[in-house]
């Protein structure tokens, strides 16, 4: 069982898009939501009310500031939850055989009843991926929502992760990435989608696709004409702004 | 990452246990090993004992340490299930030994050696256990086991050392044996400490995947609080604090040790005063060993902590 899998007939997993996300972190709550009732309930809390909560998470959003001489500074909205790697090295260091990759599609999960609570996998995942959850004595992880996505009492076009469903901005997309011929991997190919630290040799299935390039021509030429024309006034600003939006 | 009392206290006592067995197996090659029946008992009471507790003791970490046998099963793939499956296999010659050598026959040799091979396997699986583990740069490289080799060996080697003061006795070689073990541990320590200066090729330009033509800085984490990721990864220990830390191993489980086997002679006339003194030396050199495992740990960064303002590891 520790043993990853020899192929995978699927590789199913997320695709994040960083342009988009706007960082409401309405994914990481529906996560919290739907799995505290879902395969790995309760994802405990523990003093949720107090000075110092904390909890069982599967998905969180993290913000970066990314710097360049073209696009100037910008926000990026980072969120990260499993990757459900190829080569997972939470699977094998697990000592009992708790932690799986399953061959049908990919999705690495933790069987409850058999994880001793070691938390040896934890330290072997570099993206943080896995939560311990103090009151259950177990570790629990994103099942990229295993009991949703293949749910036949939820109408078909709800049967995508919880993060994905409820993402309003559409930064997340779900699929096979091991099939050339899907959508999210043209999507992927596209936009140059790529792994986090691919150094980790851990094979990530989910991909983050970078922020496009800003088209920074016209308010550089705008500055350029306001700075360079003494006689600057409202009206030639103005006649600026009708020629752009033309 | 996390110093988890009972991991520091069960590496640092089973260590020291398999040690002694392994230093026995070495004076038994080039001496003879037949003492009289209290040291005997001692040193059986006392490997036995350090090796027992060590174990149970690393269980307690565990969140169902009632589930702890399975974790003998995945051998194939997992260095701590390794571990788990060394250390038991270990006590089968241990026991025959601890037996034959009480009784005083002949052939309890060849359990000691058999015990001594499964007691460097049992540590070698521990080492590689965090030697394995990519994510931590301070562990991934190959210091880690030899480190916890000639440790265990080293404090093993002066345990035996202080019990034949104290039974006033001598062994062949035992002398050269435990000062060479105890400079090589020092030696080995302090190039561990160079090299983990050195950084990892993870940064926060890999872990998010942007920093090839822009400048990534962190500016803000998913929440105010802390989680399970930061008490059990990311964790921090003053430059200072842990210099005068380093200096406190390399006096009490090295330098001291050393000094005390060499000045013996011109420090200590009364019999007494020596027993004390070198049963003082044991309990401040294991006590520098729980300092040396408990740097390891807390200096130990996790690529994680690039998710939560670290630029480099």
């Amino acid at each position: 069982m520790t043993s990853l899998p020899a192929k995978q007939n699927k590789k199913l997993g997320l695709v994040i898009d960083l342009d988009i996300c706007v960082g409401c972190h309405a994914c990481a709550v529906n996560c919290k939501e739907w799995n505290t009732s879902g395969h790995s309930s309760p994802l405990h809390d523990i003093d949720p009310y107090g000075d110092d909560p904390t909890g069982v998470w599967f998905n969180r959003i993290h913000t970066f500031e990314v710097e360049s001489e073209i696009n100037g500074s910008k926000t990026v909205h980072f969120p990260k939850s499993c990757l459900h790697c190829s080569d997972a090295p939470c699977v094998t260091v697990c000592p009992t055989g708790a932690s799986y990759k399953r061959e049908e599609d990919g999705i690495v999960l933790v069987n409850p009843e058999t994880c001793i609570g070691c938390k040896l996998c934890s330290w072997s995942c570099p993206y943080g991926a896995r939560e311990y959850d103090e009151e259950a004595g177990i570790m629990k992880k994103c099942t990229l929502c295993v009991d949703k996505i293949y749910n036949e009492n939820i109408p078909e076009s709800d049967r995508v992760p919880a993060c994905v469903s409820t993402c309003p901005a559409g930064a997340r997309s779900f699929g096979d990435l091991g099939d050339e011929n899907s959508n999210i991997f043209k999507l992927v190919e596209e936009r140059n989608g790529y792994d986090l630290m691919p150094e980790q040799d851990c094979l990530p299935t989910n991909k983050y696709l970078p922020p496009r390039e800003k088209n920074n021509q016209f308010k550089n030429d705008a500055l350029n004409s306001i700075t360079n024309d003494n006689d600057f006034s409202f009206d030639t600003w103005k006649e600026i702004i009708e020629d752009a939006s033309k | 990452m996390h110093p988890s009392k009972s991991i520091i206290f069960f590496t640092v006592m089973s260590g020291t246990g398999y040690g002694i067995i392994i230093c026995l197996s070495f004076l038994a090659l080039i001496a003879e090993i037949n003492f009289n029946y209290g040291f005997k008992l001692s040193l059986i009471l006392i490997s036995f004992l350090f090796i027992t507790l060590g174990l149970l003791s690393s269980t307690l970490h565990l969140g169902h340490p009632e589930r702890a046998w399975r974790s003998f099963s995945q051998w194939r793939s997992s260095w701590l299930s390794r571990e788990g499956l060394a250390a038991i296999l270990t006590y089968i010659p241990l026991m025959i030994f601890y037996l034959l050598w009480f009784l005083e026959m002949d052939i309890f040799k060849y359990f000691l050696y058999s015990a001594s091979i499964l007691s460097v396997i049992t540590i070698y699986c521990t080492g590689q256990m965090y030697a394995s583990l990519k994510t931590v740069p301070a562990w991934h490289n190959v210091y880690v086991t030899p480190i916890y080799l000639i440790n265990g060996l080293s404090i093993g080697s002066l345990s035996i050392y202080c019990l034949t003061r104290f039974y006033e006795s001598e062994i062949q070689h035992l002398y050269q044996f435990t000062l060479l073990s105890l400079a090589l541990c020092l030696l080995l320590k302090i190039t561990y400490w160079f090299h983990i200066r050195t950084k990892s090729t993870s940064s926060i330009n890999t872990a998010i995947g942007l920093g090839k033509d822009n400048k990534v800085s962190f500016f803000e984490g998913p929440h105010t609080g802390k989680n399970f990721l930061t008490t059990e990864m990311i964790n921090k220990i003053k430059k200072e604090k842990a210099n005068f830390l380093r200096l406190c191993f390399i006096i009490l489980s090295c330098v001291l040790p050393m000094y005390m086997i060499v000045q013996e002679a011109t420090l200590i006339i009364d019999a007494f005063i020596l027993k004390l003194s070198f049963f003082i030396t044991l309990v401040f050199a294991l006590i520098g060993m729980l300092i040396e495992r408990y740097l390891f740990f807390i200096q130990a960064k996790h690529v994680v902590s690039l998710y939560y303002g670290e630029n480099k590891v």
